[in-house]
């Protein structure tokens, strides 16, 4: 019940109280009077004083429904429209993080110009966190940048050198040496690359660059591309067709095959051998569905909330040392979310194992 | 024409350099510079085929010597430069692809012998002179 139809109620109250107490009078005097004035030849003087009655009752009913159709008016004029305005104000806030003055409501009752001005209080409180936020996530990002920049140089040097190193004539036990400090530098320079690129994604600074993409042709050279994988840790990999032609996806097709390339050889990676993988599509309403079903290991209750946190790693993921460094999924999401799109899981209703789901928005 | 290519690599870190320098070997005849105003004295007197340009240089960072280079007036305008930097973010990229460059490496994220072959590809798509 809005505060307006309250209002109206009460004045309505008050309206039809006076003129049943007016009613009541009348009625009361009515017949004291003629008690009073037994005398037939006063009938003519209780005539006039009950028309005078009559009269008295209806001007009555008549100014207290003008003064409370004043009342009405300026309740609603100085309470109503503040309210309402404030209400509008808070939307605006809550939608587009937008302030709008609220203090300007000199003549509104003192508690409502009281609350416009907590909530004015409240609203600067509010943009000065975030724009600390900002600032901190901004220096962050920054810091990372130029680490990241600064690493980059000495592992240059290690990895051509060890690459230098490879071609001199070495014995087989030497050999076995440089690849594995080879390997060891590629895995830094990978982590370098992932820690930029994340940095880039999340200050907002990586740009992309949208197109209509066929998300069938990409899933499926992706999927292709982790047969190997797939056949060497003994797990089937099935790729299945869409029933219907998908639409095209407006994305950056690049880093959609990013996201493609995580989800699937997560998938792969933790699935014990004889279990499979099931990458499936899938169009709804302005969307195409990527679904990545997996046979692993699951993903436990309490790790679910927290598996696209970044370096968030499930304890059984750690314990079987599948390699990866926490951040795949937290940047895959943040890629997902950049599109318009999402990306989230469910544990499978049947069997063990779990179920990916990437959506991105078609073209328009 | 002579069959070794005069390579300009510019390139601030001794180490670096050496690996580079023990790659090209036999390859190409290189020359070095370790900074921006090196980089465009020796750009003009040898004439190279391709240039390495670095970004983050001494005296004058790789944008300004590539902008340099591309605002000449005469042959030495359309010299392929080949970015070798570990700069690596997009914003980088962009700019140096904007400015002119022909293509872009960030070295750690390149084996040497790759450098090694986008050179010969930019020699190969250069028109013979």
């Amino acid at each position: 019940m809005s505060l307006r139809t309250l209002i109206v109620l009460n004045i309505l109250g008050a309206l039809l109280l006076s003129i049943a107490s007016m009613a009541a009078a009348y009625f009361f005097m009515h017949d004291q009077l003629i008690a009073l004035f037994p005398n037939a030849a006063q009938a003519k003087a209780i005539e006039t004083l009950q028309l005078l009655l009559i009269q008295y009752a209806a001007i009555t009913a008549a100014a207290s429904t003008v003064i409370t159709g004043i009342c009405f008016l300026v309740l609603s004029r100085y309470l109503i429209r503040p309210l309402q305005a404030m209400v509008r104000g808070i939307e605006a806030f809550a939608d587009r993080s937008e302030r709008i003055d609220l203090t300007e409501f000199a003549h509104a009752p003192k508690e409502v110009a009281e609350l416009a001005r907590v909530f004015n209080d409240f609203t600067i409180k509010v943009e000065d966190a975030h724009a600390r936020d900002v600032e901190v996530s901004r220096m962050k990002s920054d810091f990372i940048s130029t680490a990241a920049h600064q690493f980059r140089t000495p592992l240059t040097g290690i990895r051509w050198a060890l690459e230098a190193l490879e071609k001199e004539t070495l014995t087989e036990s030497q050999m076995a040496l440089v690849t594995s400090a080879k390997d060891k530098s590629h895995q830094l320079v990978n982590i370098v690359g992932t820690l930029l690129d994340i940095s880039a994604i999340e200050s907002g600074k990586h740009k992309y660059t949208f197109a209509p993409v066929d998300i069938e042709a990409l899933t499926h050279a992706v999927a292709k591309d982790f047969g190997e994988l797939a056949e060497r840790t003994k797990v089937s990999l099935f790729y299945v067709p869409p029933e219907n032609p998908l639409p095209l996806a407006r994305a950056d097709a690049e880093q959609v095959k990013w996201i493609l390339n995580n989800i699937i050889e997560n998938a792969v990676r933790y699935t014990p051998p004889g279990g499979s993988v099931r990458v499936m599509l899938e169009s709804g309403v302005d969307r195409v569905f990527v679904h990545v079903r997996d046979t692993g290991i699951g993903i436990k209750p309490e790790d679910r909330g927290n598996i696209f946190e970044r370096f968030y790693r499930a304890e059984n993921a750690v314990a079987k040392e599948n390699g990866g460094n926490g951040l795949g999924l937290y940047i895959a999401r943040t890629i997902a979310t950049d599109h318009g799109g999402d990306l989230n899981f469910e544990p499978n209703k049947e069997g063990p194992g779990t179920t990916f789901t990437l959506s991105l928005p078609v073209v328009s | 024409m002579s069959d070794t290519k005069f390579i300009l690599v510019v390139e601030d870190d001794p180490v670096l350099k050496n690996l580079l320098g023990h790659t090209f070997a036999g390859k190409y005849q290189t020359l070095y510079a370790s900074d921006g105003n090196e980089a465009i004295a020796l750009f003009e007197n040898n004439k190279p085929a391709v240039v390495l340009l670095d970004l983050m240089l001494p005296t004058m960072d790789g944008f300004a010597v590539l902008e340099n280079i591309r605002s000449r007036t005469d042959e030495l305008k359309n010299v392929p430069v080949i970015i070798v930097s570990n700069l690596g973010q997009q914003k980088d990229m962009e700019k140096a692809k904007a400015l002119g460059a022909n293509d872009y490496l960030v070295k750690a994220e390149v084996a040497v012998e790759e450098i090694v072959a986008k050179i010969e590809a930019q020699i190969a798509e250069k028109p013979a002179a």
